[in-house]
Parts: structure tokens; sequence; C-alpha cells
């Protein structure tokens, strides 16, 4: 879906669009982008910053999920309009990549629960359905074993999915994953341990 | 420490996904040209009086329940510990040495039954008793 068409209508009094231009300088996470982006006047500049530096990581964990290309790009716009349209509610305590991968998260767990409900499977289909989108999905580069791993990740449960993707795939430690799932550093180990443990499981039975 | 997987190893961190070329950087203009115009909320900024109070009003109600809760077990701790004696009650003293009172209100609640009951408890002989009286 187009960007254009997911964009509602506002009729709002004050504007901020003072500057279209976005600067190709990547902003370091810092209280003065904060500040620029709660400002009318220096927000949609700021927040063009915010979306040059952070839509390739946030593409990639929404695309780990929910596996097609066109569905990753739906998401990760309405991750973007998400955190456009309540800025106001960052206040600055976490970081702001945490807010934005909390954001990112939430929006692909519902993109997927949407999916399953439309295509009236039960959340135990998930697994299999997410399969079928990667048997179909042509964004690849043809490497078997990756392709193994990816329904692999598939099988696991949602959670253990998202926590062997933040870590393997994303390198993130521990510590910021709990601030972004809001589990403790232990629970996240147990679900890295296993997801290990059942993707080895699946190439073992491959064999 | 985590423990390696072989199989991991093997596949590295390569999730051999990819996207059209050029797609991030059509991205992040295409996103930033279609953001819609957005309605700042000053009220969003700004604290209210009680928002400004609301940590010190909830820090005085904690102190005021401890300091409740405090009071509470004291009165409890003394009450075990009060003089239970009658010279800690003026009122009751002063009724007591009425005999007029005791007659009325204690030994008339009594009977002669009652009377020979607790003779017989402390091991006096009633006869006895009736004889000494009788002298």
């Amino acid at each position: 879906m187009p960007i254009s068409q997911k964009v509602p209508n506002f009729t709002a009094v004050n504007y901020c669009n003072s500057n279209r231009s976005m600067s190709k300088e990547t902003p370091k996470e810092n209280p003065e982008l904060i500040e620029r982006l709660r400002d009318q006047q220096t927000c949609r500049e700021a927040f063009g910053e915010v979306i040059a530096k952070y839509s390739e990581p946030l593409y990639w964990q929404i695309r780990r999920m929910v596996v097609n290309h066109d569905d990753a790009n739906d998401v990760l716009q309405d991750t973007f309009l998400k955190a456009w349209n309540s800025i106001e509610l960052f206040r600055g305590e976490a970081k702001l990549s945490t807010w934005l991968h909390k954001i990112a998260i939430n929006e692909s767990l519902t993109f997927l629960n949407r999916e399953r409900k439309r295509q009236n499977l039960s959340i135990d289909d998930e697994a299999s359905m997410l399969v079928n989108l990667i048997e179909a999905d042509t964004n690849i580069d043809g490497d078997y074993l990756a392709q193994e791993l990816r329904k692999a990740i598939a099988q696991l449960p949602e959670k253990q999915r998202l926590v062997f993707n933040m870590r393997y795939y994303d390198e993130m430690k521990y510590e910021q994953i709990s601030e972004i799932l809001g589990t403790s550093v232990g629970a996240l180990k147990t679900s890295y341990h296993l997801a290990v443990k059942k993707i080895e499981q699946y190439f073992s039975n491959l064999d | 420490m985590e423990k390696s997987s072989e199989i991991l190893d093997k596949i590295g961190r390569k999730s051999g996904m990819t996207v059209p070329e050029g797609y991030f950087a059509d991205f992040a203009s295409r996103m930033t040209e279609s953001l819609p115009e957005r309605q700042f909320n000053e009220a969003a900024h700004k604290r209210t009086f009680w928002q400004k109070i609301r940590p010190y009003t909830y820090m005085a109600a904690m102190f005021a329940g401890i300091w409740c809760m405090m009071k509470m077990f004291s009165l409890i701790v003394q009450g075990g510990n009060v003089d239970l004696s009658i010279d800690n009650y003026p009122v009751l003293q002063t009724a007591l040495a009425d005999d007029s009172f005791v007659d009325e209100f204690i030994y008339s609640e009594i009977n002669r039954y009652d009377i020979i009951e607790d003779i017989y408890e402390a091991d006096i002989n009633p006869e006895e008793l009736f004889t000494l009286v009788d002298e």
C-alpha cells in the first residue's frame, strides 16, 4: 500500500512544516535531537533524520518477523507514522532506538495477528503461514541454509523468535533486548538457549 | 558466555533476505515527504499543577501511613502493659469504698446458695461457721 493511502487526513491548527529537506548526516541519539523533535519548527527535519538513521535496522527487524518485503515495507511505514503521531509521548527516559523498536515489534505482531485472522488460522498455524511466506518470498539470495534457518526460526514461539532475531542477527545485548521486550535478562537467556536448541533439532531432523 | 552452535556457525549471520536496490534511500525520502501535518499539543509539554505535586503528595501520604501504623503498633504494645489494678481507676475505687454501693449492687446479686458453695470450695465446714456466727 502506498504511503499516501495510509496517511490520515489531519485538520491541524498549528503545523510543523518549516523545512522539508532531510539531513544526510546521521544524528547521534542525544537530548538535542529529542528537543528538535518536540519543536514544531524543527520536528519534520529532525524526524527525517530519525527515519534515515533507523529505517534500515527497523526494516530488518520487521522483515524477519513478517517475512515478506512488501508487508515489511507497510509495517515500517506504520511504525514511523505511529512514532510521528505520538512523538510527544516520548519522554526521553528510554533511548529513542528502544522506543522505535518497541513500536516496530508491536506493529509486526499486530500485522501477524491480523493476517492470521484474515486467513482464519489458529495461533498454532502461524508457523505454517510463515513457512509458506518464506517459500514464496522472491527477495532472497538463494542461500539454501539461510533459507532453512528462516524456516526453523518460523517454527519458534513468538517470543523466542523475537529474542533469537534480536540476539543472533542484530547482535543486541541482552540488556537492550530486556528494555525493548520488558523481560528479565535471565528469561531472555533461557529463551535464546531454547531457541538455539530447537533450531539445532530442526536441522538434525533435516539430515 | 553463550555456547556456539555448530549449525549456526556454519550458516553465519546472513539471513539471505534482500531488498530492491536503493530501497532504503528511497524509503527515507518518500516517508519524510509523506508525513502528515501534525497538530502540536502544547498541553502535552506543560505539566499541570497536580502532576508537579503528585510525587510529593504520594510521599507525604506514605509517611502519614507509616506514622499511623507506628502509632497503632505502639498503642497495641502499650495495651499489654497497662496496670489493671483497681488503684488505676479512681471512680471504681470511690464506688467500692461506699458500703451502700457494695451492698446494693454487689452483695444483692449473691444468694445464700452461692455463699455456701464458696465456703465449701474454700475447705471450710459451713456448720462450724454458722456456730461461730451464732456465738
